[in-house]
């Protein structure tokens, strides 16, 4: 058991220190529509320009091949820094796409995606989900029929975030019309300016319309864009998702670092309805104190996992607990906030930048919710980590 | 940075968790007629204990301990907590690093004279521990102290918590040796944490093993989403504890200037996992879970007593709340 960053890890954190220092945009990122997606492609184009895009990625492909521990350095430089939040339009791309066709992919479709991906050149997105697939994603139904070099796709799917924004989705679809669950499913890059797509809005309680429907009316995708093996989709799948259960929130988690000091320094400066300043209600400084340990104790565990990932060589289980723990906190977090801004917490107007705690509220249950619900986090806990009999 | 057990410090944690099974197991604490048992440490505890050199992990080879660290201490209490361990081990153990005189510390690190805990309450003294102990540790933030106890007036009061016996004192003697600084402080807050660390990980294999065979409306229980789910919580808290408790251990060990704000952190969360996993498996366990045969009430009453030890909720969330920390 040690704390001590080696010299090249130091010396590392100093440079990214520097970087971010002089090149994090002073404009803040517009809230809706295509200057948003703008907004990230030019920041993501940045990073790559200088040698910061990838940072998980392997040098081979482009990436900056980073050991666990400086992706935590990384990641930590950019949450104080103020850096561009990093799950924007670019991240299914980076986090999820990516990684799945570094893992999974033909060489065509590496040399074709993977240096558009890391430039911000192509934003892609995430097409796992339908109207009744969510949780149980084996149930989904959009189908596709091999026609020759195509496969013919016909279906919905939903919540797709930021279809509007996409140049390309990962798409998993049925492609065995008489197969049931896990069997007989598609891997597929789905060009998004593919005839036969229309991508409609959902509008959500954070007045934005980040999520879409999209729906596939007869959109032909040559077969030479499935990843992995016509029906051995889920595979492929669970690869994508793992990348997520791996290191995948390691930003928000540390982050939550970063932002309760923010919310102890606002409550040193917020006065309550009673005139006290917040920071002197018994109440409000114990939740926070106590919300500042459970972000020590987030980032201790971040540290802990990379020790465990590196003596077994596979991520374990625990990105679950991990997900439990970061998604509860950061609602804490928010609630506390809520108490100290009083009023003002409910004034929202759906810009992040402008109301960033109340934005963050609402956001606490997309957290909970998307990438798995937090009961489906404990039911993998449940079977994965304490091998408590299956329920289902 | 390597923030886990390495295959040295695992071992430690083997032998101390295959020792304590046997010199202390969690069943020496069931009552077996009507009268509630205190089990405190007994001589020959002491000295098995004493004899394996467990008291003297963290004392400097050259002052006739292990010279190991923090973070030995720290895997040796986690054991301790597991079987319930009476708080004089820690006492002992924490007498041990501040004894100067080499007779003195010779006698405690040896088992030979035992030493039990004191705490203020109020204008008179709390004394933790076995009534064979001849002498007590008084420990605060700042500074630490050690009183002989031959003299000493106290007053026996029953005890929730069947680890310890509980006295009431109203004045202390003079010490017999004192040491100023945070060390021993640091050494108790992380030993504490450890020992309730062990209880919160105790709670949860009780309950996951129980759920993996009791049987209800033809399931076992443990296929009851409403058994897995809290479950699950409480792997989340035990999990959270331990790696701050790592972490703070690591610090110590380093002498890091963040070292008192991460072992703040430790005992807070540490104290939340223990008591929340402990009133979660008595819950879990039904009627069963409510016996005086089963361990987890053993386990709430040893956390009760724990918390309130070395950082209160309320100490320790006032310190953390405008501590700075390191990279
Ligand atoms: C804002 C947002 C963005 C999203 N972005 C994407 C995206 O880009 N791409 C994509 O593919 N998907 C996306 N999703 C979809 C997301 O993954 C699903 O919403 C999620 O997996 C839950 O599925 P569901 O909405 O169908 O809820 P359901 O599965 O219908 O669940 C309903 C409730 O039942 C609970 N539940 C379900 N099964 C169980 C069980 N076995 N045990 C206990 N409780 C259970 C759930 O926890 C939930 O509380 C997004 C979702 C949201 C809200």
């Amino acid at each position: 058991m040690d704390l001590h960053f080696s010299e090249a890890d130091v010396e590392f954190r100093a440079r990214a220190r520097e970087w971010l220092k002089a090149n994090v945009p002073a404009e803040t990122r517009p809230a809706r529509g295509p200057e948003s997606a703008r907004f990230d492609r030019a920041w993501q184009r940045k990073l790559y320009d200088h040698g910061w895009a990838g940072v998980a990625w392997p040098k081979e492909y482009g990436g900056m091949g980073l050991s666990g521990l400086q992706q935590v350095i990384w990641y930590e430089e950019m949450a104080r820094a103020h850096a561009p939040h990093h799950i924007n339009t670019t991240y299914i791309g980076l986090m999820h796409a990516g990684p799945t066709v570094i893992a999974r992919g033909t060489e065509e479709q590496k040399a074709f995606h993977l240096p558009r991906i890391l430039s911000g050149e192509a934003i892609w997105c995430q097409g796992f989900s339908e109207p009744n697939a969510g949780s149980d994603l084996a149930a989904l139904r959009t189908r596709g029929v091999v026609d020759g070099d195509h496969i013919v796709v016909t279906g919905a799917k939903m919540w797709t975030t930021d279809a509007q924004h996409a140049d390309y989705q990962e798409l998993l679809i049925r492609t065995d019309p008489g197969s049931e669950r896990h069997k007989g499913l598609t891997w597929l890059i789905c060009d998004m300016k593919l005839p036969g797509i229309e991508v409609r809005p959902i509008r959500t309680m954070l007045q934005d319309e980040h999520v879409n429907m999209v729906f596939y009316d007869e959109v032909r995708i040559p077969v030479a864009d499935v990843v992995g093996e016509i029906g051995g989709g889920w595979s492929t799948a669970m690869a994508t998702l793992s990348f997520e259960r791996g290191l995948g929130f390691i930003g928000d988690q540390l982050e939550l670092y970063e932002r309760v000091g923010r919310a102890i320094d606002l409550a040193g400066r917020t006065r309550l309805e009673d005139g006290r300043l917040a920071i002197e209600d018994d109440g409000i400084a114990q939740r926070l104190a106590s919300i500042k340990a459970d972000t020590m104790a987030i980032r201790a565990m971040t540290l802990a996992d990379i020790a465990e990932t590196d003596r077994t060589g596979i991520p374990g289980p625990k990105g679950s607990m991990m997900k439990l723990l970061v998604t509860a906190t950061h609602k804490a977090l928010s609630e506390v906030v809520s108490d100290i801004l009083g009023w003002d917490f409910l004034e929202f107007d759906g810009d992040r930048s402008a109301h960033p705690w109340t934005y963050e509220y609402l956001w606490s249950w997309v957290f909970s919710i998307s990438g798995g619900t937090s009961e489906i986090q404990r039911e993998i806990t449940a079977d994965r980590v304490l091998g408590l009999p299956k329920g289902r | 940075m390597y923030l886990a057990p390495d295959a040295e410090e695992e071992e430690i944690a083997s032998a101390a968790a295959q020792f304590l099974a046997e010199a202390m197991p969690i069943s020496r604490l069931h009552a077996t007629t009507g009268a509630a048992v205190i089990a405190d440490m007994d001589k020959a505890l002491r000295q098995a204990l004493g004899g394996m050199g467990w008291f003297a992990l963290a004392v400097p080879e050259e002052d006739g301990g292990s010279g190991l660290s923090a973070v030995e201490h720290a895997l040796f209490f986690r054991e301790v907590g597991r079987q319930c361990g009476p708080l004089d081990v820690l006492a002992q153990c924490l007498a041990a690093n501040l004894f100067a005189e080499a007779a003195q510390r010779r006698a405690v690190i040896a088992g030979e004279h035992g030493v039990a805990l004191l705490v203020p309450d109020g204008s008179g003294f709390r004394l933790i521990g076995s009534p064979a102990a001849e002498l007590a540790l008084h420990v605060t933030s700042e500074a630490a102290g050690i009183y002989p106890l031959d003299g000493l007036r106290s007053e026996n009061r029953p005890a929730l918590d069947p680890a310890n016996s509980l006295r009431v004192a109203e004045a202390l003697p003079a010490p017999l040796a004192s040491l100023s600084g945070t060390r021993i402080w640091q050494l108790g807050q992380l030993g504490v944490a450890a020992m309730l660390v062990g209880i919160a990980e105790a709670a949860l294999d009780l309950i996951v093993e129980y759920a993996k065979v009791r049987e209800t409306f033809g399931r076992k229980i443990g296929a009851w989403q409403a058994v897995r789910h809290p479950c699950a919580d409480m792997a989340v808290r035990a999990e959270a504890a331990r790696a701050q408790l790592w972490y703070a251990a690591a610090a110590l060990k380093e002498g890091r200037a963040d070292a008192a704000a991460h072992l703040d952190a430790a005992k807070h969360l540490a104290n939340l996992a223990a008591h929340g996993n402990a009133d979660t498996a008595i819950q879990l366990h039904g009627g069963i879970g409510v016996t005086d045969e089963h361990d987890c009430h053993l386990l709430l009453k040893h956390a009760m007593l724990l918390a309130r030890v070395f950082g209160s909720r309320r100490d320790l969330l006032g310190r953390l709340l405008h501590a700075r920390l390191d990279d």
